[in-house]
């Protein structure tokens, strides 16, 4: 193993931060707040190690798999620290646990804050804070090789080591068509929601924000309330529109823009996917209503506050219009399910996401037959394609490992003092890179008040299923490998 | 890159992080020196003048209360040196408006103790005020609760402000001192890559030359050494080889 071609290509993705992070000065600047230079002086240190490596360590003309594997791991570990500067330079509430609570929350995607007033953050870090949903959403290899040309065989390895094994499957484009779609898809969407939110009247730095944050389904808002500050039945269908696009794998999105329609449709993790968040806001809605001893007596209320927190979960997002935490016990349970589930692989959802539990249910599926026929040769397929037992396995294995671990961190959570339900819907939340849980940390509140060592488990958690679990993992065994 | 710019770039990037964090230091250092002063004439006079008008009105209650039992000489002596204190205080307060806010809060001390004093100025020894305790507590006890709630407004005012200005220097503190931290703790990391570097890129590949020509010249074996930068030991691995190129392992000249 090369550590210089490590550094180097890590330290590219430094590069990448140090542009956010001028970015954000730059927003400081403009609204002359005290985090310009906090943010100045994290962007210069961000670009100094970035160039640094590239100074010494010679282009590599080809990586190894265990070097693309640590690079990658690297790369979320190192902006995450890079992330955590601008926080603790500011200062305020902000100690070196907090700080990188709060970057690794916003790295991953997941949203969660210990910020108890959002709104008292200096506006370049509130967009500092937003821009690393939106570098943590792509996947910062998968971004960096996009913008970073001509790597050949380097790119493929990074690419095949950033994306989700279950992603990879279903792209059938190669890597440099696949990272190209992901980028177009990607940046589309955020100038989309962005024009869509500034004609429903939000201003340009809430609308920037808000689409970095709807489009990396992350779940940071600039504002203390969330969605509900706005008080807009318009801002919050387009914010759930695009919450629910940014779900969907984003080949399928880039063939949705080139006219193909049907292959959309076609697919069963995208119709199961829909399906769920249905019935979801169906059932929430009715558990909802006043006539169920539900929060709102107006059928209209129960429809439209059921719709955007299912969809912000379902979706791994984490925004809120609503405190879903008083909700009925079903509408909680329906929640903690899609907190758990999330969206489709190949999208910037976290969870176990709906192609597993697609793969799931057809295993399930497979065994019943089996089970009647014992000697029938039955083939589990989607989408009319037979899936291999190995994926079969694989689905089913990661399933499982992620459930223990989730209950491995509420037990870590609640050994610290934090409640069961918070201990459980807060480690949820962490793995599935949601946000919001449900007791006190849930849609209007914050992790604040979680004990420090609480709060390492829920960004090991983040971490966790950011990089699916076993790539994380396999980061402690990788001296084994051969 | 040459070597040479590559050594010196490795320094100066060490360098210009330790400098630009020791001038944000003292920025924060020297604006927090520049924040004291104003703070102490922010707040700390306004809560001095809060101090001296709430001595004031307590003794001319007291003197009031002299008046009440008969004895105009004191009363009236203690009554004008209060009045005296209390102005003076107030003439601070009001010089002294640098809080959102306290122009009302001022405002609302010298309406108020307008009030109290047109009380007291009128004589009360030797009038029907004279003894008349319900007089007092319904008129001028009233008047002198006002004034002193709003002195004591004021003061809580500048108390918070004080707070305020304690928190912002806290945080200027930390400020501060992060960025030193920081770059010490950045210079570690880079000072450990860059001897790294040095050693991967520089050092091995000499090792190696020396120990390819060593091999040349003890057993014949040709001069084979692969180095991956395009700097200076790239040129002079390529001089050896076509150097040894050109002489026999023997070492006499063909």
């Amino acid at each position: 193993m090369r550590l210089h071609v490590i550094l180097r290509y890590v330290s590219l993705i430094l590069l990448l931060n140090a542009l956010f992070l001028f970015l954000s000065a730059a927003v400081s600047l403009i609204y002359a707040d005290s985090a310009f230079l906090p943010l100045m002086y994290s962007a210069v240190l961000s670009l100094l190690f970035g160039v640094f490596p590239a100074i010494f360590a010679p282009a590599a003309e080809d990586i190894t798999n265990k070097e693309g594997f640590i690079i990658v791991i690297m790369s979320w570990l190192v902006s995450c620290l890079v992330g955590v500067l601008p926080y603790i330079l500011c200062g305020g509430v902000f100690n070196f646990t907090n700080a990188w609570f709060e970057s690794v929350s916003g790295f991953t995607t997941t949203g969660s804050s210990i910020l108890a007033d959002i709104e008292a953050l200096p506006m370049g870090l509130l967009f500092w804070r937003s821009s690393t949903h939106w570098i943590g959403g792509i996947g910062i290899i998968v971004f960096a090789l996009s913008v970073l040309p001509s790597m050949g065989r380097v790119g493929m390895i990074l690419y095949r080591r950033e994306m989700s094994p279950i992603a990879l499957k279903s792209f059938r484009y190669r890597t440099r068509e696949a990272i190209q779609i992901l980028l177009a898809v990607y940046v589309g969407l955020t100038v989309l929601e962005t024009f869509a939110l500034l004609f429903c009247g939000m201003n340009l730095f809430d609308a920037v924000t808000h689409s970095f944050a709807t489009v990396a389904t992350g779940g940071f808002s600039p504002k203390n309330l969330s969605i509900a500050y706005y008080h807009s039945l318009k801002i919050e269908i387009v914010v759930m529109v695009f919450m629910v696009l940014s779900g969907i794998n984003f080949a399928l999105l880039f063939g949705l823009l080139a006219g193909n329609f049907l292959e959309l449709l076609r697919s069963a993790t995208v119709r199961y996917y829909l399906a769920a968040l249905a019935v979801s806001v169906f059932l929430v809605s009715i558990f909802l209503h006043g006539g169920h001893g539900g929060n709102y007596p107006d059928w209209a209320d129960a429809f439209r506050y059921a719709s955007f927190q299912v969809i912000s979960i379902g979706t791994s997002t984490g925004f809120a219009t609503a405190d879903s935490s008083v909700w009925h016990p079903f509408a909680v349970l329906v929640l903690i399910f899609l907190t758990l589930q999330c969206a489709c692989a190949g999208s910037t959802s976290g969870g176990i996401k709906a192609d597993r539990i697609v793969i799931f249910w057809q295993a399930v599926k497979k065994r019943m037959m089996l089970i009647e026929h014992p000697s029938a040769v039955v083939k589990a397929k989607i989408d009319g394609n037979p899936i291999e037992e190995d994926t079969l396995e694989s689905g089913i294995l990661y399933i499982s490992l992620y459930v223990g671990l989730v209950f491995l961190a509420a037990l870590a959570l609640a050994m610290t003092g934090v409640d069961g339900l918070t201990s459980f819907s807060g480690s949820a939340a962490a793995m599935g890179n949601v946000g919001p849980g449900f007791g006190s940390v849930g849609s209007t509140g914050n992790f604040s008040h979680i004990p420090g060592p609480g709060k390492w488990v829920l960004s090991l958690a983040m971490l966790l299923g950011r990089l699916e679990i076993f790539g994380f993992i396999l980061l402690f065994v990788i001296n084994r490998w051969k | 890159m040459g070597l040479r710019l590559k050594i010196l770039s490795g320094f100066l990037v060490i360098a210009l992080m330790l400098l630009l964090a020791g001038a944000w230091s003292v920025y924060e250092l020297r604006s927090i020196a520049e924040s004291v002063p104003k703070i102490l004439e922010d707040n700390y006079k306004s809560i001095r003048a809060a101090k001296i008008m709430m001595e004031a009105l307590e003794r001319e209650d007291s003197a009031v209360l002299l008046l009440l039992s008969g004895k105009w000489e004191e009363g009236r002596s203690m009554i004008q040196g209060a009045d005296r204190q209390f102005l003076e205080g107030f003439d601070v307060a009001m010089k002294n408006l640098t809080m959102p806010g306290e122009g009302d809060v001022v405002e609302k001390i010298r309406t108020g103790y307008e009030t109290y004093k047109s009380l007291w100025l009128k004589p009360i020894v030797g009038t029907g005020h004279e003894g008349n305790l319900q007089w007092y507590l319904d008129s001028v006890f009233q008047a002198f609760l006002k004034v002193k709630n709003s002195v004591h407004q004021l003061s809580d005012m500048n108390d918070r402000g004080m707070y305020d200005a304690a928190l912002y220097l806290r945080d200027k503190a930390h400020r501060s001192t992060m960025p030193g931290i920081v770059a010490m703790i950045s210079a570690l990391v880079l000072s450990l890559i860059f001897s790294y570097f040095v050693n991967t890129f520089m050092v091995s590949p000499i090792i190696r030359i020396t120990g390819g020509v060593k091999s040349f010249l003890n057993s014949g074996t040709p001069f084979i050494v692969r180095i991956e930068t395009t700097d200076e030991i790239k040129d002079l691995a390529s001089s050896i080889t076509d150097l040894t190129a050109r002489i026999p392992a023997d070492g006499k000249n063909p």
